[in-house]
């Protein structure tokens, strides 16, 4: 078998000017459940898919809470996305110390990124492997901002990161101009929708059948809304009113998406394909 | 490059039998990848325009900018990585602060662009780490220096220019950019052949869409650097239409 | 923002990555642990004798709020002991579109912050964010740094008035001093105005409202003159910050009209 001898460590450039290990750290996103971040006026909102690792576990936890008007939903490795929740928190937290305010979303992503950039330039570092979906709620209004283990970060309207995310992204796609006028009540159950449609179609069956709800936490800031995880009341509450509103769509839809998966989007690629991941990060391609 | 594979190419403190240090090489290709980035001098203004193609429809507008405020009076854009850029842009303001903090003015661009691309340099010389994928230009205005423009590479080597570009279409850019004679120019004009240049150089059968982006400071500005504002970028988008629709309807024919 | 920390030194005696270069007065030190400024760091095995007093003096600055916004007074006169030695000298700086620092005590010491401040500033220029510092936000700084600096035992001998146009559009106006005081209020002075001008204005409030900009205006020109009469170490020339949502500038130098006829009937000394 070829062995790629430039995808080694992380200082070294391919001739094609393109870091592999950069793009693995990438791809290790991709073996993440999905989680969704998207945002009306004046709320974001974020909600993730947890699935326990075993039947006797309980799911990972997959948002974290960081300050009163943030939040992160991760895909990826738990462990990194805890250190960079530390930095996260302990930075908002000396903000507040300093100016009694909170920190601009914008600001502290960008700190964030230059912490990870380092990671991603050092022999006896590797880069973060999770991404994270950052919601938060600053004098600006809502925020969605996507952090990726290459120390890149976007503002995004909406956004999914995480395994079959695709499904997901089709759906924000499909209704992204509705969002920003939407209520925060419609909000949540967009986000439940998009969510669900990343879910594998006989496993949404036998949920929907089951009676029992999806494994999902949903997270939600906005104005005058300090960053709260949904409780299990809460999320139910929510489940049936997404059930009851769009059922019908998000069916159709899924079949669309198992139909004719688009040609660009490997999305969970196979093992052949895993080392090497076609994750531009220079020019920043689609994934 | 008949060296690739042979074992000379993995480390940036190792020179190829032929004195080549290939890892800034394949750190200049990260350059090349990246959208067109532009910097043109005129006569009381500087402009930086930026190809910033859309990758996803998902991101807002202003998603992954590539041109950044470094001081009151200089503007910084970059072609490559958009993580290093970040990063740089951070290196140069604590440059610039320090430089503040010890004479109480604004740093002079040469000696920014000097910190800097020392800075960006070193990461050339050791095995531990790798060289930025990144070409930064910097443009700046002041009342006693007038308008000026250097240029990074990923080797840390810098120059001052009268224009400039880095980036997927670098060539065509300059072969554009020779047509003009920048020096000459008042704002309005060189924010125009700006727009021009970078909406001929946009090359749509390969990328989708673009946004185009640009920073200005000058006179007009009243030395400070302003990103996108509102009708300089109007007027560039509107001469860059212009003259994209003219050499399409030329082509016609 | 501005964090460079995360750059490690990579080997022992060796230049760390990026840290190659040095630049004469940069204060890189090779890998070494950054080293707090002098004046941060505790004291050494023989003691270290900090500065004890003020030395050239900005005296009383006075703050007060209106509806819609808040002015800042000072006189124009810094002095070297009881030597009137600079007189015309701005105490009230501009900030931001926002912020209206008035500033009392040791000048250089509030020329030193100022120059902070100023880097501040240019920091959020810099996010190009148009997120700018609010007067809450920089009252709040200031209390952080001048406590830090007295719980070192070497205060910066300052006392300063915060004032402007807070998040959401209603006026700020504090006060913090060089123990990391901090207190906000419609009306806040220091040095003699906050025994002289105080109770003066103090005295005019309506229980049910606001100052108008009229009244506050006229309070301010009331109090400055009780200043220049009362406080030797004043000048009758002040400079006058005036911050609303709208405008925020530092206006002056306006003179105290003074009348000095009735010094002829005083006696006795």
């Amino acid at each position: 078998m070829f062995r790629n001898q430039y995808d080694s460590d992380v200082t070294v450039w391919s001739p094609q000017g393109r870091l592999h290990q950069v793009e693995y750290a990438m791809a290790a996103v991709k073996l993440g459940t999905a989680t969704v971040g998207l945002k009306n006026r004046d709320y974001a909102v974020l909600v993730a898919l947890c699935k326990p690792a075993s039947e006797l576990s309980a799911s990972q936890r997959k948002i974290i809470p960081i300050d009163d008007h943030l939040g992160i939903s991760i895909a990826g490795i738990t462990a990194d996305a805890r250190v960079l929740s530390k930095y996260l928190r302990s930075e908002c937290l000396s903000y507040k110390h300093s100016y009694g305010s909170t920190y601009p979303v914008s600001r502290l992503i960008t700190n964030l990124g230059n912490k990870m950039q380092t990671t991603t330039q050092r022999y006896d570092r590797r880069p973060y492997g999770v991404g994270l979906l950052i919601a938060g709620y600053d004098e600006k209004g809502p925020h969605i901002y996507k952090v990726e283990p290459s120390a890149n970060f976007f503002n995004c309207k909406a956004m999914t990161i995480g395994s079959r995310s695709q499904s997901a992204r089709t759906y924000l796609e499909r209704h992204l101009s509705t969002f920003n006028a939407s209520s925060k009540d419609d909000i949540i159950c967009h986000g439940i929708h998009a969510i669900r449609s990343s879910l594998p179609n006989d496993e949404l069956v036998s949920k929907d059948d089951g009676g029992s709800q999806l494994n999902i936490t949903v997270a939600i800031v906005g104005k005058d809304q300090p960053f709260k995880i949904l409780s299990d009341e809460e999320n139910l509450h929510y489940l049936e009113m997404a059930k009851k509103r769009g059922g019908s769509i998000i069916v159709s839809k899924d079949d669309d998406d198992d139909d004719k998966p688009s040609p660009g989007d490997s999305e969970e690629p196979a093992p052949s394909t895993a080392r090497d991941p076609q994750v531009a990060v220079a020019t920043m391609e689609n994934p | 490059m008949s060296t690739i594979g042979t074992g000379y190419d993995l480390s940036a403190s190792q020179f190829s039998p032929d004195g080549r240090v290939f890892q800034i090489d394949y750190a200049s290709k990260a350059v090349e990848k990246s959208g067109t980035v532009i910097g043109i001098r005129g006569m009381n203004c500087v402009v930086l325009a930026v190809e910033k193609i859309i990758t996803d429809q998902l991101y807002e507008p202003d998603a992954a900018s590539r041109i950044f405020t470094i001081e009151q009076n200089i503007g910084m854009a970059i072609a490559g990585l958009m993580a290093d850029g970040n990063y740089i842009a951070d290196i140069a303001r604590q440059e610039a602060a320090n430089f503040r903090g010890q004479f109480q003015r604004t740093i002079p661009l040469k000696n920014l662009c000097d910190r800097v691309s020392a800075y960006i340099h070193a990461y050339t010389l050791y095995s531990a780490v790798r060289p930025f994928g990144l070409s930064v230009i910097f443009a700046s205005w002041s009342e006693t220096e007038g308008p000026q423009l250097y240029k990074i590479e990923p080797s840390g080597t810098s120059f001052g220019y009268y224009a400039c570009a880095s980036g997927k279409a670098k060539q065509q850019a300059k072969t554009e950019m020779e047509k003009f004679k920048f020096a000459d120019m008042t704002t309005d004009e060189l924010v125009r052949s700006g727009g021009k240049i970078i909406y001929q150089v946009h090359d749509e059968l390969k990328d989708k869409d673009f946004r185009y982006e640009m920073g200005i400071v000058g006179k007009e500005t009243n030395g400070i650097h302003l990103i996108n504002p509102e009708s300089w970028t109007q007027l560039a988008v509107e001469a860059g239409e212009a003259a994209k629709n003219a050499d399409d309807s030329e082509n016609e024919i | 923002m501005m964090n460079n920390s995360f750059a490690q030194p990579m080997w022992q005696n060796g230049p760390a990555p990026g840290q190659f270069y040095n630049f004469i007065g940069g204060g890189y030190n090779n890998g070494a642990p950054a080293q707090l400024p002098r004046e941060l760091t505790t004291c050494g095995p023989y003691g270290t004798k900090h500065s004890t007093a003020a030395i050239t003096t900005g005296s009383s600055v006075l703050g007060i709020k209106f509806d819609g916004g808040v002015l800042v007074a000072a006189d124009t006169l810094v002095s070297y002991g009881s030597l009137a030695r600079y007189q015309n000298i701005d105490r009230v700086f501009k900030i931001n579109d926002k912020i209206l620092i008035g500033g009392s005590g040791d000048f250089a010491d509030i020329q030193s912050i100022m120059r902070n401040i100023e880097q501040k500033m240019i920091e959020d220029q810099c996010c190009n964010d148009g997120v700018v510092m609010k007067p809450k936000a920089m009252a709040t700084w200031m209390t952080r740094v001048l406590y830090n600096r007295r719980s070192r035992m070497n205060p910066l001998y300052i006392d300063v008035v915060v004032g402007g146009i807070d998040e959401g559009g209603a006026p700020y106006l504090g006060s913090v001093d060089l123990r990391g005081r901090a207190y906000d209020d419609y009306v806040v002075a220091t040095g003699f105005a906050r025994h002289l001008a105080l109770p003066l204005v103090r005295e005019r409030k309506p229980k049910d409202r606001d100052f108008t900009f009229e009244e506050a205006t006229n309070l301010i020109r009331e109090a400055m003159k009780v200043l220049y009469y009362r406080d030797t170490r004043s000048m009758p020339r002040y400079t006058v910050g005036i911050c609303t949502a709208a405008n925020c500038s530092i206006k002056g130098p306006f003179k105290v009209e003074e009348n000095w006829t009735f010094a002829e009937t005083v006696k006795g000394y």
